[in-house]
């Protein structure tokens, strides 16, 4: 692992080693720092909206063929180990799809105690708008699948743990 | 159809609304400050702290962004900062499962705690358990890369 070529390149300076100094002039650098801020802004900006409005347009296409409603049926076993209702897959699986808003208003339509409230929104706060923001993580060179699977994989679990710790508690 | 694209249309347009009122203030802000010794010193903290899960100096910032406003913009911050200066796919790693188990740490905690869950296991439990996740995964990852790289595919750096 320490000895990859990349961790050594002539921009890696090592942790604790003092930063490179601004060019001379308060005015001159915060005219340049703002110039740059817009440029960096921008092509940002073009970077996630390349990636994101293809990612929204498929979310809205899978919730139209309705395909929440279908993986919230898939889902309802699963809620009886988080120790939530059957219709909690709903705000589940409209989080993964969607974002926490709207999660959130679906779940408004349940009625949840305290602590099923803490365990549906740790999965939900781990695992959400997988669609966009897998597509931020492709856009940075990570796998946006294999990112999607974990957050859903790794938030159940700690609901799950969470869930078992609340019960000792 | 109709009803269909003009829901992908003003949907689409909110979106890019706010990644546009987010971003360029975000990027601005951070081009003017990133050089103040106020920020490093912020950095340099915070620094401290990630180290813990294996990120260096120059992923420190990207983290923060990420961990306070959300996964969307701390990606934004790193790819502009991969296309600027080769941070190494091991960092990219780390950074991305550390922010997608955990990031816009107020925001999104507050609208949960406001619906009634507790703060204690929203933020605390969740950023100990995105530590944890994150360092069970690099040590996976170094085990897995290792491995292949004795098997010959020479070209795989984590």
């Amino acid at each position: 692992m320490r000895e990859s070529p990349r961790m050594t390149g002539p921009d890696d300076t090592p942790p604790g080693a003092p930063l490179p100094q601004p060019p001379a002039g308060f005015w001159p650098t915060v005219r340049r720092d703002l110039r740059l801020g817009v440029i960096a802004g921008l092509q940002t900006f073009w970077d996630l909206t390349k990636v994101m409005i293809p990612a929204y347009g498929v979310t809205l296409a899978l919730q139209q063929l309705g395909v929440i409603g279908w993986l919230s049926t898939v889902a309802r076993p699963l809620m009886t180990a988080l120790g939530l209702p059957g219709d909690a897959a709903v705000p589940l699986v409209v989080g993964y799809l969607l974002n926490i808003y709207a999660a959130v208003g679906s779940m408004q339509a349940l009625d949840l105690t305290p602590r099923q409230v803490t365990v549906l929104a740790i999965a939900i706060l781990i695992g959400h708008n997988l669609v966009v923001e897998g597509a931020v993580l492709h856009k940075a060179g990570m796998n946006g699948f294999a990112f999607g699977a974990l957050r859903i994989v790794a938030g159940l679990a700690a609901a799950v743990v969470a869930n078992l710790l609340m019960g000792l508690v | 159809m109709t009803e269909f694209l003009r829901t992908f249309a003003t949907g689409s347009f909110d979106l890019l609304l706010r990644v546009f009122l987010i971003v360029v203030p975000i990027m601005v802000v951070l081009e003017v400050f990133e050089g103040t010794r106020s920020f490093r010193v912020v950095v340099r903290g915070w620094a401290r702290v990630v180290r813990h899960v294996g990120l260096d100096e120059r992923s420190a910032a990207p983290t923060l962004i990420g961990f306070l406003f959300g996964l969307a913009y701390g990606g934004g911050v790193i790819v502009r900062d991969v296309r600027r200066h080769d941070l190494g796919r091991r960092q990219v790693f780390i950074m991305s499962v550390f922010l997608s188990m955990v990031h816009a740490i107020v925001e999104d905690s507050l609208i949960f705690i406001a619906l009634g869950a507790s703060i204690m296991w929203v933020v605390v439990y969740r950023v100990l358990w995105a530590a944890l996740v994150t360092l069970a995964l690099t040590a996976l990852a170094g085990v897995w890369v290792r491995r292949r790289r004795r098997k010959g595919s020479g070209d795989l750096e984590l």
